[in-house]
């Protein structure tokens, strides 16, 4: 994978990770069989360099906000490492951890389930500041009104409730909040899904603008490819747990190699009509997790599949520079 | 004659002791064999449209005045028991969340046999048969197996196909999709897309009315269009001209603000404010706090929608 953009190092990097959740017995246990794990993650290498965005694209269920929360420690691994200025996060003391807690937030997609409904907006942005003890009362609120204007909100709304809002003010809301602690690295789950088109179009902006005035870095995990072409350095494409290609954006909007990449890029809706889809679409949906197809995840839908990818496992690996995936197709004495 | 015809609706909600009026003098009709587009922002009265053509109105609310012909019937004057015999036979409905029309505590075999039973002449053998052949059809693998579901067994894209499955039982003339696939994946909204453009609409010939608000989907799928704002029809026409040559200034904002427009990183083009809320519609062109290009007789004069071109009818000053 990239291992080196100008010899900088990552500022954030998954190696390896994976994340197991024990299923849980009984109705759905026995409707699937015997499998006894969900593999929502397994072995994620990803590099996110200091300033750059790196969105994580794939379809529901495919780990995407898994991965998201592991690279915050929201949640414990069940292997791998991931590494905050080549500290490992879950290696961290209590210390560490809280100061790793304030250089990396996270915003959610749906900010009506995100924000607390009882509290007004600029309780909801000072409470990051109030749990950390930043600075005094009045320093405190001065930080408030500054964030409101920051992400384009104004006096009016600072005393309103959650449900006053409409949804990309609420979206703004939350963005806020996550910049109260000043942090170098936010994640961003899905933060314009549930809005309009206008209103998406004002939050990206917005995101844009923190980005290069703070110098921010972004997880952007998204479903949305036409979001990610706008938006994102680097794209990491994940299906079943696992990411099968990741590339720089304009290369892989160029020439996806993976394909599953090529299928889910041949499924936008372009809003052209002179551009129609060819309709050549992959049989059947995404498989569950929870019984994932032996060799290539992707083999029952892929359009390539050969004999050997029902039982061999394709290997991650470098195909150009910065440029990587895992297909059979791909690898050295197979296919092509 | 057009397939559905909507003449002069308005519709309107009783809210806070007052009706207020969320689609107001809508007009359009549907051809036999061709897909219809409702686009618009959340809250410009799209659904309300849906469910007014249906009559599956909330309790609060009432059609106020239009005519809804489907042929040669006025949907807006029957009793329930009549439109009770033509939903489903004649015109049927599919919603965003395709569990809203399935019931959990019935098997899906069960669910699409009713259907079938309740409005053709068909014994239980026969009705399976049809049942067996519908899912295959819509692309539902092992549908044996399948008609012994429930629900819950099924994933979002399966449970709209099944309640696809259910909607076309009949073979209606109409088919009136609200979102359909805005809550799937995009591989699995395009084979849903596709089979409604193929199976039903290319191959049927029946008439949808696709309301959504993904202009991808419209582009891709749709003929003709109906842009909504504040519960009117701003623009209208045929899809290729309005996508190559959008004319109202709304239409022309929706697609500047799309992020797949410019290739290259940089700001989007965006409409401040938001969709105002019924009681809050301005008078004269409903848009004009939003519009970049708004006059001063624009917060008095309501624009008519006018036929421009061949293809292409808008409601704005500016064309006047
Ligand atoms: N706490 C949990 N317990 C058990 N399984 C879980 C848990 N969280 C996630 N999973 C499972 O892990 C897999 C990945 O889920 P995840 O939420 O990361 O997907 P996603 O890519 O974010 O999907 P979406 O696009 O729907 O948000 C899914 O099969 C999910 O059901
Ligand atoms: N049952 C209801 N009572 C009161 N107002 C409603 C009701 N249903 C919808 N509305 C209002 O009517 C307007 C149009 O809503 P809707 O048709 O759902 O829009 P769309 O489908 O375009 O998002 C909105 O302002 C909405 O808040
Ligand atoms: S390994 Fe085989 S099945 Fe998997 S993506 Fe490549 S060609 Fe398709
Ligand atoms: S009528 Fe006036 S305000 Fe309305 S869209 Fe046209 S120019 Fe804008
Ligand atoms: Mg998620
Ligand atoms: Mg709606």
């Amino acid at each position: 994978m990239s291992s080196t953009t100008n010899g900088q190092r990552p500022l954030l990097s998954a190696v390896g990770l994976s994340k197991y959740f024990p299923l849980e017995t009984g109705l759905l246990a026995s409707l699937r069989g015997n499998t006894s794990t969900v593999k929502a993650v397994e072995s994620v290498t990803l590099d996110v360099y200091a300033g750059q965005t790196v969105a994580v694209v794939g379809e529901s269920g495919s780990g995407k906000s898994t991965l998201g929360r592991l690279l915050l420690r929201l949640l414990q691994p069940s292997a791998g490492q991931a590494l905050y200025q080549g500290a490992d996060i879950f290696g961290m003391n209590r210390a560490e951890l809280r100061a790793f807690r304030r250089q990396a937030q996270i915003i959610l997609q749906d900010p009506y389930a995100s924000l607390n409904p009882r509290m007004r907006v600029d309780q909801i942005i000072r409470e990051p500041l109030d749990i950390y003890d930043e600075g005094s009362k009045a320093e405190r609120q001065k930080r408030v009104q500054e964030l409101l204007e920051r992400v384009g909100l104004n006096r009016n709304h600072e005393r309103a409730f959650p449900s006053e809002l409409s949804g990309g003010q609420r979206q703004r809301v939350g963005i806020a909040a996550a910049l109260a602690l000043s942090p170098r690295v936010i994640i961003a789950d899905e933060p314009t899904s549930s809005l309009d088109v206008s209103v998406q179009a004002q939050t990206l902006n917005l995101l844009s603008d923190l980005q290069r005035d703070l110098g921010l870095t972004y997880v952007f995990i998204t479903h949305d490819l036409s979001v990610v072409q706008h938006i994102s350095d680097r794209v990491a494409v994940m299906y079943l747990g696992k990411i099968v290609e990741e590339a720089p954006t304009e290369i892989l909007f160029a020439e996806p190699k993976h394909p599953y990449t090529q299928v889910l890029f041949s499924a936008i809706p372009l809003p052209d009509p002179a551009r129609r889809m060819n309709w050549d679409l992959p049989k059947g949906e995404p498989p569950s997790p929870l019984n994932p197809p032996s060799g290539c995840h992707f083999h029952p839908r892929c359009p390539q599949a050969m004999s050997a990818c029902a039982h061999t496992v394709p290997r991650f690996q470098a195909v150009g520079r910065d440029h990587g995936l895992a297909c059979l197709l791909y690898e050295d004495g197979t296919g092509s | 004659m057009s397939l559905l015809s909507v003449r002069d609706l308005s519709t309107e909600f009783r809210s806070g002791g007052r009706w207020l009026e969320a689609v107001s003098d809508v007009a359009f009709d549907l051809q036999r064999g061709e897909i219809l587009g409702l686009v618009g922002e959340s809250g410009c009265g799209k659904s309300t449209i849906a469910y007014s053509v249906m009559r599956l109105l909330a309790r609060n609310a009432r059609i106020r005045s239009g005519e809804v012909w489907l042929e040669d019937v006025n949907l807006a004057t029957l009793d329930e028991e009549e439109l009770q015999d033509l939903r489903g036979r004649q015109i049927s409905m599919i919603f965003q969340d395709p569990t809203t029309a399935l019931d959990s505590l019935f098997t899906v075999g069960h669910q699409v046999i009713e259907t079938l039973q309740e409005h053709l002449d068909l014994d239980a053998a026969g009705a399976r048969g049809r049942a067996l052949e519908l899912l295959r059809q819509l692309g539902i693998p092992a549908a044996e197996q399948r008609l012994k579901a429930y629900p819950y067994q099924f994933s979002g894209g399966m449970s709209q196909r099944i309640a696809l499955a259910i909607a076309i039982a009949c073979h209606p003339q109409v088919l009136i999709a609200d979102e359909p696939t805005t809550a799937l994946d995009v591989t699995i909204q395009a084979q849903i897309l596709q089979l409604i453009r193929r199976l039903l609409v290319d191959e049927q010939g029946t008439g949808v009315l696709l309301i959504t608000h993904d202009l991808g989907v419209v582009a891709q799928v749709c003929d003709r269009v109906a842009v909504m704002y504040a519960g009117k029809i701003v623009e209208f026409g045929d899809v290729h001209s309005i996508f190559a040559n959008p004319l109202h200034p709304y239409t022309q904002a929706l697609l500047n603000s799309l992020p797949s427009k410019g290739i290259a990183r940089g700001r989007l083009e965006n409409i401040q404010g938001r969709v105002p809320g019924l009681a809050d519609r301005p008078a004269g062109c409903r848009f004009h706090p939003r519009c970049p290009q708004a006059k001063v007789v624009c917060r008095e004069r309501v624009p008519p929608l006018r036929q421009v071109s061949a293809r292409q009818e808008v409601a704005c000053v500016l064309y006047d």
